[in-house]
């Protein structure tokens, strides 16, 4: 009896203690290393990261998820890049172009000696070979984005196998023709899938090219051990030793965000991104580490969204009651302020963004008014569906209960991310979910089309996944697509968001900002708006001995 | 008999850690039975205004939230609380489960003896050689993609079928101790039918030992109740149950300690209680085996 009494007291006492110790005694909080204090930017040294989900493809063609593109973008170069800022376009494998008056034809002019990473020199008929594959093939998800190109529409059509707006002039001058005029061609062409591809590459290759990616950029594959880690080392053909300055990139796949943080503080990776909470709130707690901490308001959009033809949400009433019940500070709080309130769906610094509409405010009593209005004084039961994903059901719970104090008795119900996909996609889905967006290129074409315009309305995987449709809105949207006056464009925009914000298809809700850590030796880096996680410019500033410098 | 009861009872009394036992298993059924009545505040409802900081970080201890607050602001009191009431209750259902069980197959099997008593030990052998936490994993899971997942009763099931072995053979080594003795031989001399025996002979003596595996099946059950919701296998959110918490909590343990510290404490606390009553009530049932 005494000896297990005793036994159960110690081990009780013992682990009492050990958390104790652990949580109060600071043995140092802040970063193991510090910056070697080099004054000019160094090479060498392997870059480490990790990732929580793994790479499904390399193929530009295909790829087309935030993770694949961290690898994709060091290893394909295309005509055009963003600025560091995400806000310009700067010139990449083309050393400029021309765009005549009426924006329907565009000339490039390519960078004498570019060469893919074995040598061999890159050419304008490259470039043709990618994009004419990228309307050809059936899997690719970028056809539409050329689809305003002379000629686009036979090689989807698969009625023309070559493309004649797209034409090759020698080997160093590519032209491509519109049909209408397009101002978001530029970051289109910003993309991946725009990288110069070879032929013969591609047919050698075979089923294996989403393993051997022809590099054009500043990078190509050394190893990919799947679903544990992708080894990229420096291309030794590239044209600009400023955006390769370490020797390899490595990034492990497969690990959780809490691990992640774990492997960053013990120094076995160099960057950490979208910091789980708990360790999000360690870290800004902690003064040392601040000018390591990088937040960036990311080009996305979160919400709720809601079948505007079905009820009760066929009603604009009972749409702006419910974003007037919403209290978005809430949402701010639990997500440790790394929020940016929104009035709609174009994210801080976006073009055609009013920063004079201010977000609804959260005001209880119009709700209910509105809802009494719309035939509900006694306010309703709505299903509500939502990912199991730790921010998710965090946003969904913090809804239930701002909603409840309007009467509204919401029901979560909580599913994978495929599935909660399919339902948003399909008309007769779930009426009433959360809502994400995250565009490809920093142009409000890419937010309003696919969600709001009535053409993208599907009867499966629908990306207007709200169903709304308004005539004013489309005419206004396609006049807009085709302005090439920056200001008119601009104001168009503006009438647009005033008008899905009025109409509130969406429960607005935040624009989630990013965070990253990143150790005192990476030095060179910033979070990308685009790329997000974009090492191309940073470098390691090391020890002599190439290892950290303890702090 | 009368007798025999109060010279257990003065046992009992006389042995210290024993009544420490009894007055924690007393408090915490209490504290399980008073949940809603011991905190004003829902264990279920986050306050986000006051129960979280200005970056949304869970709050300490304070005059306002006695044992703080979690990262969605509940209050950590009202969780603990109403988590007696979820994990005590779980573990008291499995045990019961298991107990229905291992009664049963070890009366049965220590009664009859032979060949049934060997086919029902090589059962128990069977149960025991699979590790028990893959097994109550690999339940858990079957369970659960039976559509209960809104329930407890995948955790007590499998809890339940996982932890009868123990019991089982304890009383069927009693059992069979009995069934020879003086008094079995002399009722089934008399014509008494084996269901008789085992009712109305057996298990009556068989009280004591039944009543001590109970309490240490109990505290195994709730041990293996914080293990199963650790590993998201417990009862399903916002259900508080103490391992949930602490899992919950665990990436916490630098800015908020309590919020692991807490059903840790409360974990450890009615482990050592239900064994520290396991132990007096051996000793108390058992003069033989006192030390």
């Amino acid at each position: 009896m005494t000896v297990r009494w005793a036994a159960a007291a110690v081990v009780a006492v013992v682990a009492v203690v050990a958390v104790v110790a652990a949580a109060c005694s600071p043995p140092d909080r802040g970063p193991r290393f510090r910056a070697a204090g080099a004054t000019a930017p160094r090479a060498g040294g392997t870059l480490r990261f990790a990732v929580k989900d793994q790479v499904r493809t390399l193929d530009p063609t295909i790829s087309y998820d935030e993770v694949g593109y961290y690898i994709l973008h060091p290893l394909f170069d295309t005509l055009v890049d963003f600025s560091p800022g995400g806000s310009d376009i700067v010139p990449r494998l083309a050393a400029r172009w021309e765009i005549s008056p009426d924006g329907l034809t565009y000339s490039f002019e390519l960078r004498p000696s570019i060469a893919f990473s074995d040598g061999a020199p890159i050419t304008a008929a490259h470039f043709k070979q990618s994009l004419e594959r990228a309307l050809a093939t059936p899997d690719s998800p970028f056809a539409e984005y050329l689809g305003d190109i002379a000629g686009a529409r036979d090689v989807i059509d698969h009625k023309a196998a070559t493309c004649d707006g797209i034409t090759a002039l020698g080997d160093r001058r590519l032209a491509i023709r519109l049909v209408r005029s397009d101002p978001a061609l530029l970051d289109v062409l910003a993309m991946p899938f725009t990288t110069p591809q070879r032929a013969e590459h591609i047919a050698a290759a075979g089923d294996q090219l989403r393993r051997r990616p022809d590099a054009t950029g500043p990078f190509e594959l050394a190893s990919w051990d799947e679903g544990n880690r992708i080894v990229l080392r420096r291309n030794p053909h590239y044209f600009d030793p400023a955006r390769a300055h370490v020797d390899q990139i490595v990034m492990l796949e497969n690990i959780p965000r809490d691990t992640q943080f774990q492997l960053f503080e013990r120094g076995e990776i160099d960057a950490a991104e979208k910091l789980a909470a708990p360790d999000y709130l360690f870290v800004i707690a902690e003064p040392a580490w601040q000018p390591y901490v990088h937040r960036a308001v990311g080009m996305n959009v979160f919400g709720s969204r809601m079948n505007v033809r079905r009820k009760p949400f066929d009603d604009r009433r009972v749409r702006q009651a419910l974003n007037y019940a919403l209290d978005k500070r809430h949402t701010a709080r639990l997500l440790n302020g790394t929020t940016v309130p929104s009035h709609g769906i174009l994210p801080p610094g976006m073009l055609g963004r009013d920063p004079d509409l201010a977000p609804y405010p959260h005001d209880v009593a119009r709700a209910r008014a509105l809802l009494a209005e719309a035939g509900y004084p006694h306010g309703l039961d709505l299903d509500y569906l939502t990912t199991n994903d730790e921010e998710t059901e965090k946003v969904a719970a913090s809804l239930q209960s701002d909603l409840a104090a309007a009467g509204v008795r919401v029901h979560i119900t909580v599913t994978s991310w495929a599935t909660w996909q399919t339902e948003n996609g399909r008309p007769d889905g779930a009426p009433f979910a959360f809502a994400a967006w995250a565009a490809d290129y920093p142009d409000p074409t890419n937010f309003f089309d696919p969600r709001f315009h009535s053409r993208s309305i599907k009867p499966e995987a629908s990306t207007n996944d709200s169903y709304y449709g308004n005539p004013e809105l489309d005419a206004l949207l396609d006049a807009a697509r085709a302005e090439l006056d920056v200001g008119k464009r601009d104001a168009m925009y503006r009438r647009a968001e005033r008008i899905l914000y009025d109409d509130a298809p969406w429960i607005w809700d935040y624009h989630r900002v990013t965070t990253e850590v990143t150790q005192p030796y990476v030095r060179g880096y910033e979070p990308h708006p685009i790329w997000m996680r974009d090492f191309t410019s940073a470098w390691l500033d090391l020890g002599p001995d190439g290892a950290p410098v303890p702090r | 008999m009368f007798h025999r009861v109060t010279r257990a009872r003065r046992r009992f009394v006389a042995n210290r850690g024993a009544v420490v036992g009894a007055v924690l298993v007393i408090g915490l059924v209490g504290v399980a039975l008073l949940a809603p009545v011991l905190s004003a505040k829902d264990p279920l409802v986050s306050d986000v205004e006051r129960g979280l900081s200005e970056l949304g970080a869970p709050l300490p201890p304070s005059d306002d939230a006695v044992l703080g607050t979690d990262q969605l602001g509940r209050d950590v009191w009202a969780r603990v609380a109403s988590g007696a009431r979820t994990s005590l209750s779980i573990a008291a259902i499995a045990t019961l489960i298991a107990l229905v069980i291992g009664v049963s197959i070890g009366l049965v099997a220590g009664y009859a003896g032979d060949a049934l008593d060997n086919a029902l030990m090589r059962l128990v052998d069977l149960v025991l050689a699979f590790p028990a936490l893959l097994l109550a994993i690999l339940l858990a899971a079957l369970f659960r993609a039976a559509e209960l997942t809104s329930s407890t009763a995948p955790v007590f099931l499998t809890l339940g079928v996982v932890s009868w072995t123990a019991m089982a053979r304890v009383i069927r080594g009693k059992a069979r101790v009995l069934a020879r003795s003086d008094m079995i031989t002399a009722a089934r001399a008399l014509g008494a039918s084996p269901s008789r025996i085992l009712a109305r002979h057996l298990l009556p003596n068989l009280a004591g030992v039944v009543i001590v595996v109970t309490a240490f099946g109990f505290a195994q059950n709730l041990l293996s109740e914080s293990v199963l919701s650790y590993i998201g296998l417990g009862p399903p959110p916002p259900a508080p149950s103490w391992g949930r918490m602490l899992y919950e909590g665990r990436a916490y343990y630098r800015t908020a300690p309590h919020l692991v510290l807490v059903p840790g404490i409360a974990i450890a606390l009615a482990v050592v209680a239900f064994n520290l009553l396991g132990d007096g009530l051996r000793d108390a049932l058992d003069p033989r085996e006192a030390p």
